[in-house]
């Protein structure tokens, strides 16, 4: 059976596949070209911008002169994204030589962008305005400390300590693939919702933002604002205040979700009512491979499998109760123990060791993570031996045949089978 | 996933650090003019930022008498459009360019040199202040970008800065910093050849100086890990001439010290750098084949 996985896919292929049309109302925004630009591959930015200033169309001939034999494949990768994005359109004239034409509206956004320079999306507010605004601290606090109400909320809602406005329809769609629910019965969390638990938080607010779009349609919202909307937050400048006014309706419905997540706080004037953009909103264009939002880790694990965790977060004393015994509770500690159970009960729910490993490894303690390796040797391996424990027997769907009616028949289903790779086991041993 | 402590930025985050000459003299003599030499870098800089929100440009302005750093872009204020219509990057660094001129003019005439000796800029004070700026970012942590220096220079080299220059080349060299270079002059730099031709960067002279932004986004604007992939400029020659120590005067053939290297165009009893004392030459009629096999009596 194929294994159910949760793979954070980027952003940038969601927007790929949308429909022709869509995708080039999406490049009258002078953002999103921006924001497309930065997640191309190395190479296509290159190109992109080598052609900028080009209007008639380049021979795929003349680009294979710019690339060394060795890059030949980092060419076609970087020319089919390009292609896959309708960042340049292919056209095949009659003498059969491809060309290349960079897309029209897309090209005279960056060669303002350019000429201009960066701008804002919008202005931000003037500060005698705003009054009370968070310091950088108090937002990453605020914007972690919404994001984790989230997700307790999403895991189990009768943990949350304060129910957030997301209703229950949307938390029903995020909930869908990570929690299961039989009859009658507390939901539980799938093998995919483990995963996702111990994905770092980038991953996991693409995961949940890619949900959010994808489920637009039903809310008649079109994916393509949302798309362009969210991309247009991401530039504007952590820790300033912007004014809600300037937003759309639908925007500010968004907002409002948006908050709920973490990626914006909202404010209330006297008069106007503004919204300041989080670290986590801001991050959101940079591509899944930057881990600049890199937090601090909490976890130290002794050779004795014993597990510290410096955290207040029940989010956290919840994740570690996945694989672990939690022992006991201190107002800053969480003490467990690594048990010969508590990971067969992880197993059982289709978290891996290696997850599980990298899960200690990414979130270590300061004081450990100097140290190599930041989990003890003993201890990792020891988890990966109870993983392949359970591993000794592998299952294969199989069919059964018997009473050949002749030899000759028997070989020849033999072979078929082997042709197709599908022959698990024979017994030529006549009877 | 990334579980190592320890990152480098991805593969294609760049620091460029852009030396910029704004020497006079050439500039009266050139037929590119400042201002469009100006828009054409300014267009150039933008591309560069817009690439990668995490790229990073710092800019030097190279002058006869001083250099100084004129644009940060990690220190900048938010690109706001804060007085008139340009956009931050463009107000912030031509005001500084601007007090910088006027500064290094003020300096000419305090210092009033002989004319002969300011026509070159000082392009080693601009390379070791790029250097420094990078050493710090070095040091500044764990994760940082990769860095690189693009030198923009028009006037004719200064043989007097010669061993100055020669130092931060290795110093680059020895640091991986690849120097690029993009000459505008109308010959060629021997300086700026041997940086780029040491440091394994790009040296290049645009033939049109009208197309000036196509030729920098082009060579200029590559990232240190595309440039496995891509076909760039390659050295024709390389002027490896170096300057005497003793008058500064660019030399075929010389007189070198045994002991420490260093360069004369006259035969001399005692090295001026390290103090050997040199035999007698064999003959006074220089031929070719004894010139550099001086060995000192000590």
């Amino acid at each position: 059976m194929p294994e159910v996985k949760i793979i954070a896919k980027n952003f940038m292929d969601m927007v790929a596949s949308l429909p022709a049309m869509k995708l080039d109302k999406l490049y009258d925004n002078a953002f999103i070209c921006e924001a497309i630009l930065r997640s191309l591959p190395p190479l296509a930015k290159k190109y992109v911008l080598q052609m900028l200033y080009i209007d008639s169309p380049i021979t795929a001939k003349s680009m294979e002169v710019w690339v060394l034999p060795d890059g030949s494949s980092k060419h076609r990768v970087a020319i089919d994204r390009l292609i896959q994005l309708r960042v340049f359109s292919e056209t095949v004239d009659r003498r059969k030589e491809t060309t290349y034409k960079i897309n029209p509206t897309f090209q005279t956004n960056l060669q303002k962008l350019l000429t201009h320079g960066e701008v804002l999306p919008r202005e931000p507010m003037p500060s005698n305005i705003t009054v009370r605004l968070p310091s950088m601290e108090d937002l990453d606090v605020y914007a972690i400390g919404q994001w984790e109400c989230f997700l307790l909320q999403l895991i189990s809602s009768a943990q949350a300590e304060r129910p957030s406005n997301i209703s229950s329809s949307m938390m029903k769609v995020f909930q869908r693939g990570l929690l299961s629910q039989r009859d009658k019965e507390a939901p539980r969390l799938t093998e995919s919702g483990f995963q996702f638990l111990l994905m770092d938080t980038n991953a996991q607010l693409w995961y949940i933002i890619r949900e959010y779009i994808s489920n637009s349609e039903e809310r008649g919202v079109d994916p393509a604002d949302l798309i362009s909307f969210l991309l247009e937050l991401s530039f504007h400048v952590t820790g300033e205040a912007y004014n809600s006014n300037t937003l759309t309706e639908v925007q500010r419905n968004t907002i409002k979700d948006l908050t709920d997540l973490g990626l914006v706080k909202l404010q209330q004037g006297r008069k106007e009512s503004w919204f300041i953009p989080t670290k986590l909103a801001t991050n959101l264009s940079v591509s899944l491979t930057d881990s600049s939002s890199r937090k601090q880790g909490f976890v130290v694990v002794e050779t004795n499998f014993r597990l510290y965790a410096y955290s207040t977060s029940k989010l956290h004393c919840e994740i570690l109760r996945l694989f672990s015994r939690v022992e006991y509770q201190l107002p800053n500690l969480i003490v467990g123990a690594i048990t010969k159970e508590s990971l067969y009960n992880a197993f059982e729910n289709g978290i891996t060791a290696d997850q599980i490993i990298s899960f200690l490894q990414q979130n270590a303690h300061p004081r450990v993570a100097e140290r190599i390796p930041t989990v003890p040797e003993n201890v990792t391996d020891q988890i990966r031996l109870w993983e392949s424990d359970l591993n000794r027997v592998e299952m294969t769907p199989a069919h059964y045949y018997d009473e050949f009616p002749s030899r000759e028949i028997f070989e020849a289903a033999c072979d078929h089978a082997r042709e197709w790779n599908g022959l698990l086991w024979e017994d030529s041993k006549p009877r | 996933m990334p579980s190592a402590p320890t990152k480098l930025y991805a593969d294609d985050v760049s620091l460029l650090v852009v030396l910029l000459d704004t020497n006079p003299f050439f500039w009266s003599t050139s037929s590119l003019p400042f201002s469009k030499f100006l828009s054409h870098v300014l267009s150039f800089l933008n591309s560069i930022l817009l690439l990668n929100q995490i790229n990073q440009i710092v800019v030097i302005a190279t002058g006869c008498n001083s250099c100084d750093y004129i644009y940060d872009s990690s220190l900048s204020t938010n690109p706001g459009i804060e007085n008139g219509k340009l956009p931050a990057l463009c107000s912030e660094l031509l005001k500084k360019l601007e007090d910088f001129v006027t500064r290094d003019e003020q300096l000419n005439k305090q210092h009033s040199l002989p004319p002969t000796t300011t026509s070159s800029s000082l392009l080693s004070g601009s390379l070791s202040m790029a250097l420094c700026y990078i050493q710090r970012v070095f040091r500044s942590g764990p994760l940082h970008p990769h860095p690189r220096i693009l030198c923009v220079q028009g006037s004719s080299d200064g043989p007097e800065q010669y061993v100055a220059i020669m130092n931060s080349i290795f110093s680059a060299q020895r640091s991986m910093v690849p120097i690029d270079s993009c000459y505008i002059g109308s010959n060629n730099s021997a300086f700026l050849q041997q940086a780029s031709y040491i440091t394994g960067g790009v040296y290049q002279k645009p033939q049109q100086l009208d197309g000036l932004f196509q030729y920098l986004s082009t060579v200029f604007a590559t990232d240190l890990h595309s440039r496995a992939f891509l076909q760039l400029p390659k050295s024709v020659g390389v002027d490896f001439r170096a300057s005497c120590f003793c008058h500064k005067k660019t030399i075929d053939m010389g007189y070198i010290c045994s002991v420490c290297l260093s360069i004369f165009c006259k035969h001399h009893k005692k090295c001026s750098t390290c103090g050997s004392v040199f035999g007698q030459a064999q003959s006074d009629v220089a031929s070719a084949s004894n010139l550099k096999r001086k060995t000192p009596e000590t």
